[in-house]
């Protein structure tokens, strides 16, 4: 019926200006790290890399790149041991108070970033805490324990629940089934985790800018910069961020969409 | 003889229970509540001091500024969450229902890729590209038209809010639409329903619980933004996120902003309990 | 007389207030394949993992050889399993899915390799030991399931429903290949089912199951001549039940007809009794033999070269005739046909409860 399609142009041609509003900063972003012009518009200016240079001779940069780089490695390592403690609790057992137990693993993304980020400025303040990486490591974990959780429990989803047992039948104990069998089977979810929890924090600023004081992360010179002038530099820096994110994203996605390997037919 | 199994405590289990329960309750459940208690604290001379009193929240609640700045912040959030939910509909309608099986995968997986790249640096992109001489403008000018001040107003704001909630209502919505079953729109048109109004009348009552857990995460997600009123709507009027950060950046006024912060949390709290509960409620017919 | 392997001793399992098997008392011997078999929530599967250890008995005591399991933890045990779902681990290949329990014991590379691969050959599929498990077919996952449980050399084997899953080719061949392989290895075999085929083709005993409890244990002979009660003879296998009164002539008066049992019983008693459908016969007409009763045939089901005819006798009483396709020659069989049935009445069991 020429009425479906019609229809179906008319849909395509929609999601893919959706498609198109939501990929532009990224790829404006990359094009102007190249523009000449320090107030990008059409027509382009001519091609150049002294942003990227500019950027990149700024110890302030490569100070916070380092921050970021360290912040984000020990933040995956932490949120994704959580995130497994969390997902294989709920995958095994049952208990009272398991509903609480949920909530409070899911909750965080829940609740305003701004407002959790003042909230652990005063806590950590009264320990005498915040001004330190470690500090921003602490609150950015919390953020992504939840994403590693859920990323682990999916792959949980797939275990053949007798396989564990099947395990223990075989005389490996708890501890020595979780090494052996537990682990190498949810391998791939614990990677892609690890990406995906280092992505979101290497790209969370509001946190880190509240609570990191002096010691900056990527984002927080960013926002630094922002907060000034407009200065293309920012492009440069934000076109490297968003090759990290994309980079760790796709292969987070990669792992944990190659499905389990399911015996073939008979 | 009868034998009983001892019962003694399973350190496993135990072991792998305790980690997020310690973490969270140290790191999450701690400095909420921390907060909270802050909110009766009293600021003096730029030194906060423990104590128990109401003037924070005398102070904020008798302010018009603090009441402006509530609703205004109400009213961008209900306005952020309905155009999201307009404008990633009819993509999530064509994925759901016209894409492939393979499309639709692709498409979530690029759409996951923006949800995970540094929102700051998105918004800073479209500053550029919606600024007076930025790339809209200057297209504009070729036609003719133009220029049009799209930064510094409630319009640039929405765009903000449509970078950062657009990715998560398509991907939901999508989920959603796709999971319900087809053979009822089918028995819809079988009984001469027209496409729209089987949108209407079938489709969205079906997906109905998906669709609302996509709105209330536009609703949460702008209703607590910071990024896109600062940048592209220049912040004036204040929305109560960027109330929070002036109070506690540049008047180190913890208290006041955790009084802010608290009011923003119960909204919150209420929007998405009654939009879960009406969501759930089963269709009494 | 050899010590039993395996002792239930009152054991009684529940679940909240469900009390999946009630106290239960049987021994297992040494060196027999002994089957459990039941409808589903019988409480089969309930007692093969408290065998296991993955249920904990509420009462009573399990002993293996001699000793107590109460408190034996599953993996402290060695009564290996072969699982319904086979349970194979997906990221080893053939021969280290094999390996896993001598690894857990801790027996070197080398001599576990060699040992791996010396099941797997004697399974027949040492060809796939390198393979990845995911890409062998159903029968050849079985027996690497099945190398893997008997590799460590256990005195029992405990097997849940493992041909469940497998075509029905399949299923024949592989009770040849456990029946054989028991013989061989002389060890026990523990297996639950809920086919009867299965049960009665391989196992020495059967225990049948319903409700939590043991209906019967016997040979599968004994079970199918002379069934304990109504249950174990409705649920197993072909039989015609019926059920009536002894007149004064010490005969039994039902709905079908009167007939006439061994032994004594007296006028009045209500008895119920079972004849096996292959030990009835057919005639088209009027035998000179004993208990003869007319009844209609309404259908008939073909299964390889036996044939179960049904018919309905009087009183609404449900028949079943199982004979041989040949022996029906010069038999009409259009359904509503009436023919003359009778049995023997030493083939007639009379049934307790």
């Amino acid at each position: 019926m020429k009425d479906d399609k019609l229809l179906r142009w008319v849909l395509t041609f929609y999601t893919a200006l959706v498609f198109l509003f939501v990929f532009a900063p990224i790829a404006a972003s990359l094009v102007f790290s190249f523009n000449s012009d320090r107030f990008p518009t059409i027509p382009l200016g001519s091609f150049t890399t002294d942003w990227y240079v500019k950027a990149f001779s700024n110890p302030e940069v490569w100070d916070a790149a380092l921050r970021s780089l360290i912040v984000s490695s020990v933040t995956a390592v932490i949120a994704t041991a959580i995130g497994f403690s969390a997902a294989y609790t709920d995958y095994r057992y049952d208990f009272v108070g398991k509903k609480a137990f949920l909530i409070l693993s899911l909750l965080p993304p829940t609740i305003p970033l701004i407002i959790l980020a003042l909230a652990m400025l005063g806590w950590l303040s009264m320990f005498n805490a915040s001004g330190m990486t470690i500090s921003i490591i602490i609150a950015h974990t919390v953020l992504c324990a939840p994403f590693a959780m859920a990323v682990i429990r999916l792959r949980l989803n797939q275990m053949d629940p007798n396989l564990e047992p099947a395990a223990w039948n075989l005389g490996a104990s708890e501890w020595v089934t979780m090494k052996s069998v537990v682990i190498p089977f949810t391998l791939p979810s614990i990677i892609a985790s690890l990406c995906l929890t280092a992505a979101v924090s290497f790209d969370e600023f509001a946190v880190a800018w509240f609570v990191s004081g002096l010691n900056k992360t990527v984002p927080v010179v960013i926002l630094e910069i922002l907060t000034g002038n407009i200065d293309p530099q920012v492009n440069a820096i934000g076109t490297a961020v968003f090759l990290v994110s994309i980079t760790l994203v796709v292969i987070a996605q990669v792992l944990v969409l190659r499905p389990a390997k399911k015996p073939e037919a008979a | 003889m009868t034998t009983r199994p001892t019962t003694k405590p399973d350190t496993y289990a135990i072991a792998w229970r305790l980690p997020l329960i310690i973490w969270q309750g140290l790191f999450f459940v701690g400095p909420l509540l921390f907060m909270v208690a802050m909110s009766f604290f009293l600021v003096k001379n730029y030194r906060m001091e423990v104590a128990f009193q109401f003037s924070n929240w005398q102070r904020m609640l008798s302010k018009d500024f603090f009441w402006d700045a509530y609703f205004f912040t109400l009213w961008l959030a209900l306005l952020a969450t309905i155009i999201t939910s307009l404008v990633a509909f009819p993509a999530s309608y064509f994925l759901a229902f016209k894409a492939s099986e393979r499309l639709r995968r692709w498409a979530i997986f690029f759409l996951i890729i923006p949800f995970f790249t540094s929102y700051l640096v998105r918004i800073f992109a479209w500053q550029v590209i919606l600024a007076q001489s930025g790339v809209i403008n200057a297209g504009l000018s070729y036609l003719g038209l133009g220029p049009w001040q799209m930064l510094n107003t409630q319009f640039g704001t929405m765009v903000g809010y449509l970078v950062l909630c657009l990715p998560l209502a398509v991907i939901l919505q999508t989920f959603s639409l796709a999971n319900i079953d087809k053979r009822l729109v089918e028995a819809a048109h079988n009984l001469g329903c027209g496409r729209l109004r089987t949108v209407f009348t079938v489709v969205i009552p079906l997906a109905k619980t998906g669709l609302v857990v996509a709105a209330v995460f536009c609703f949460i997600l702008s209703f607590g933004d910071f990024v896109a009123p600062y940048y592209l709507g220049g912040s004036k009027p204040p929305t109560l996120s960027i109330m929070i950060v002036d109070t506690s950046k540049s008047g180190q006024q913890w208290p006041r902003a955790a009084v802010v912060a608290i009011t923003m949390i119960l909204t919150l709290l209420v929007v998405a309990f009654s939009a879960i509960g009406f969501a759930y409620r089963k269709r009494g017919k | 007389m050899a010590e039993p392997l395996v002792v239930f001793e009152n054991v009684v399992k529940r679940f909240g207030t469900f009390e999946a098997v009630k106290r239960m008392n049987f021994e297992i011997r040494e060196g027999e394949f002994l089957a459990f078999m039941g409808p589903s929530g019988c409480g089969k599967t309930t007692t093969l993992r408290m065998l296991a250890g993955l249920e904990q008995p509420t009462e009573g005591d399990i002993r293996l050889a001699g000793k107590s399991l109460v408190d034996v933890k599953p993996h402290e045990r060695d009564t290996p399993m072969v699982w319904q779902s086979l349970a194979l681990f997906p990221f080893l290949n053939a021969r280290e899915n094999v390996e896993f329990g001598l690894k857990m014991r801790g027996m070197d590379k080398p001599a576990r390799r060699k040992k791996a691969l010396d099941w797997l050959e004697r399974l027949g599929i040492g060809e796939f030991a390198e393979r990845d498990v995911n890409s062998l077919s159903g029968g050849q996952r079985q027996r690497v399931a099945l190398a893997r449980a008997l590799v460590t050399e256990p005195k029992i084997l405990l097997l849940d429903e493992p041909l469940s899953a497998l075509d029905a080719h399949l299923v024949i061949r592989m009770q040849g290949v456990l029946t054989k392989l028991q013989r061989e290895l002389g060890i026990t075999f523990v297996y639950v089912t809920h086919s009867q085929s299965e049960a009665f083709a391989m196992a020495d005993r059967v225990v049948i199951m319903s409700k939590g409890e043991i209906a019967q244990i016997g040979s599968a002979r004994d079970i199918y001549r002379t069934p304990a009660s109504r249950f174990v003879a409705e649920f197993v296998g072909r039989n015609n039940i019926f059920a009536g009164t002894v007149n004064s002539a010490g005969n039994v008066e039902t709905a079908a007809g009167t007939f006439t049992l061994d032994g004594k019983a007296r006028p009045g008693e209500k008895v119920s009794f079972v004849v096996a459908a292959d030990v009835v016969s057919l005639a088209t007409s009027k035998p000179a033999a004993p208990n003869v009763f007319t009844a209609q045939l309404i259908s008939e089901e073909f299964v390889g070269s036996m044939v179960t005819l049904f018919f309905e006798a009087p009183g609404d009483t449900e028949i079943k005739v199982q004979v041989q396709e040949r022996s029906l020659e010069g038999i009409p069989r259009e359904p509503g046909q009436q023919l003359f049935l009778s049995f023997d009445p030493s083939h007639a069991h009379i049934l307790k409860g």
